[in-house]
């Protein structure tokens, strides 16, 4: 009896200090989300107050309405929104075409070629942007979303591209075996019998092209120059920039920013971990 | 697409041997995946084979997107040679990549490791270590310049109350560069979740056999968690070298927006490239720096992947 209860005890132990470990984290880790909300309900004689308060008081909600009276971030979110939608056609129209080409059919120097589409995630986006740039210009492409959206209807999410193939390479070959005795094209295949069995792969690549867009700064600081079509992180870079006395707005607008792909991840968040996790797959094969 | 129409399947292709397949047909799959590819060949040709060789052209001349080209040699080579910002910048990239791949492979994989420990909800944990890593780069940059307000930031606020001197971090040469560092190792929820499905894939059996042989938990991590991981290490480094050597939003919102980054201390690479380019429209010197880093990533890569046969270890070559 004395040894069971003991164990028990020493067991009890063992998981509270795991729980303390986590819990500590957790905070370090949360921090600094928690201090954003906070601010943005503090008057801003109050955030600059020494000491620090921690509590806003009084809660001062009207921060949110004045700052987006100040800043047009609703006509940011909605361009965000643009720039989001168009590519994420773009993306699974051409990532689930290239993917199928790598993975379902075989021919001679496939994987060669998908071994340079896989190393070109290595050249760093700014060691080709001029040329890019100087075409754009002379298209007159600069200052609208065409130079970000083009290239995702020819393949430019490689990332995309590569998790659909690994999908793709799931589904069993006597499938398409079937269809192509019954007389079935390659397109036809792709199109009525693999594209509808990859919906949640393809669900995974609609996440992740949103939360790119949602996120991309530099693409925008380039190609988009009036404000009038800023999206969102150029439009929060603005706020840092004029209203740095004023850090209840300038957290507000980044709270505007984060929570709904805050929200957002809390829905999908298997489809998301999961997408992470075949990333790192890859590398075993 | 109509030739297509009742092709060999590509199943049967790999059972027979090559030579069994007429060319006719191994002519027509050839022919039908380079088809499905080809938006990708399309967008590889013109955004990556065309700008490489435009680049390198560009980087022999004074082009500055308005008038026309000419070509002038090695000067822009030279002059980057002479030049102390380029210096700096490299070194600054350089200073970045030395402390922010290490300390982030240290702290991803710490994370991950707390997060396979077997408690209950494990789930919740795993969310809240990741929430960081999803709120967008620009707002995290002001999150951070914001608890790191040495005048009226919580932290030096934390730290006075501790009796501490409390830096002025992103203002100040010296702690400038760790406050980036420091940004950084917030937002590694992506490796971590990486690392995580690594260690989950680790077969039990494995810790079965040295815990007979009665292996402290030190030695487990030491001699079969890190050595089954190693191919997840691997991927992961690369993933972050590359953030490294690019390195540019984080430093770019805290500078120009006035709030950080004092002088020089924290001018990286790629900001002075951008700066070259898109504020001065110096094309030509820009792209010899665009050049220099292609020449730089490519020779990091190149080593990384040398050593790597040293280093890593692949289960399924032992069998």
């Amino acid at each position: 009896m004395r040894a069971s209860s003991s164990r028990l005890r020493r067991k009890t132990a063992r998981s509270l200090s795991k729980h303390a470990t986590l819990i500590v984290v957790s905070v370090l880790l949360g921090f600094p989300l928690l201090w954003m909300v906070l601010t943005s309900f503090k008057t801003n004689t109050q955030s600059l107050a020494v000491p620090v308060v921690w509590w806003p008081h009084p809660f001062k909600w009207s921060n949110y309405p004045e700052f987006l009276s100040a800043v047009p971030f609703y006509r940011y979110f909605l361009n965000t929104l643009l720039y989001a939608a168009v590519t994420i056609v773009g993306v699974c129209i051409s990532s689930s075409l290239v993917a199928y080409g790598f993975s379902r059919i075989r021919w001679r120097g496939r994987d060669v070629l998908f071994q340079v589409m896989v190393s070109t995630l290595l050249i760093p986006f700014f060691a080709t942007l001029i040329p890019l740039f100087v075409i754009y210009k002379d298209l007159h492409w600069v200052g609208w979303y065409l130079p970000l959206m083009i290239p995702t209807f020819l393949g430019s999410s490689v990332f995309s591209t590569f998790l659909l193939r690994q999908f793709f390479m799931t589904i069993p070959e006597a499938l398409s075996d079937a269809a192509r005795v019954d007389g079935a094209n390659e397109f036809y295949i792709y199109s009525r019998i693999i594209l509808p069995m990859a919906k949640p792969a393809i669900a995974t690549v609609i996440l992740f092209q949103f939360i790119y867009c949602w996120n991309d700064y530099i693409g925008p600081l380039i190609y988009i120059n009036n404000q009038v079509w800023y999206p969102l992180s150029l439009g929060l870079y603005q706020v840092l920039g004029t209203y740095t006395t004023n850090w209840p707005w300038v957290m507000a607008a980044a709270t505007a920013a984060t929570a709904p792909i805050v929200v957002l991840f809390f829905f999908t968040q298997r489809t998301f971990i999961e997408g992470i996790a075949v990333q790192g797959t890859g590398v075993k094969g | 697409m109509q030739a297509t129409t009742s092709l060999a399947s590509p199943a049967t292709v790999a059972r027979t041997s090559p030579r069994g397949l007429s060319r006719k047909i191994r002519r027509r799959h050839t022919r039908v995946g380079l088809l499905f590819v080809s938006p990708w060949i399309i967008g590889f040709l013109a955004f990556f084979v065309y700008p490489f060789f435009a680049t390198l052209y560009y980087s022999f001349t004074n082009f500055n997107g308005v008038q026309t080209a000419h070509v002038i040699g090695f000067t822009n080579y030279v002059n980057l040679f002479h030049d102390p910002l380029f210096k700096t910048s490299l070194f600054n990239t350089f200073y970045y990549t030395a402390c922010e791949l290490p300390l982030s492979t240290v702290v991803a994989l710490s994370l991950a490791l707390l997060l396979n420990m077997d408690v209950k909800g494990r789930a919740i944990y795993r969310t809240i270590f990741y929430i960081p890593s999803i709120v967008p780069t620009v707002a995290s940059c002001l999150i951070f310049v914001w608890i790191f307000n040495p005048a009226s930031g919580i932290v030096n606020d934390l730290l006075t109350g501790a009796h501490l001197p409390g830096p002025n971090w992103f203002f100040s040469i010296a702690w400038s560069k760790p406050s980036f560092i420091l940004l950084g190792l917030w937002g590694l929820g992506q490796p971590m979740v990486i690392y995580l499905a690594g260690l989950q894939s680790v077969p039990r059996e494995m810790y079965e056999v040295v815990n007979l042989d009665g292996a402290k938990p030190w030695q487990r991590l030491r001699y079969v968690t890190l050595p089954m991981l190693t191919p997840v290490i691997l991927f992961n480094v690369i993933l972050q070298l590359v953030l490294c050597i690019a390195y540019f939003t984080q430093a770019q919102v805290i500078e120009n927006a006035d709030v950080g980054g004092p002088g020089t201390s924290t001018w990286f690479y790629v900001q002075y490239l951008y700066q070259e380019a898109f504020e001065y429209l110096k094309f030509g010197y820009s792209s010899a720096m665009a050049f220099c880093l292609f020449v730089i990533s490519a020779l990091i890569m190149v080593a990384l992947f040398k050593s790597s046969s040293r280093w890593v270890y692949y289960a399924s070559e032992q069998q």
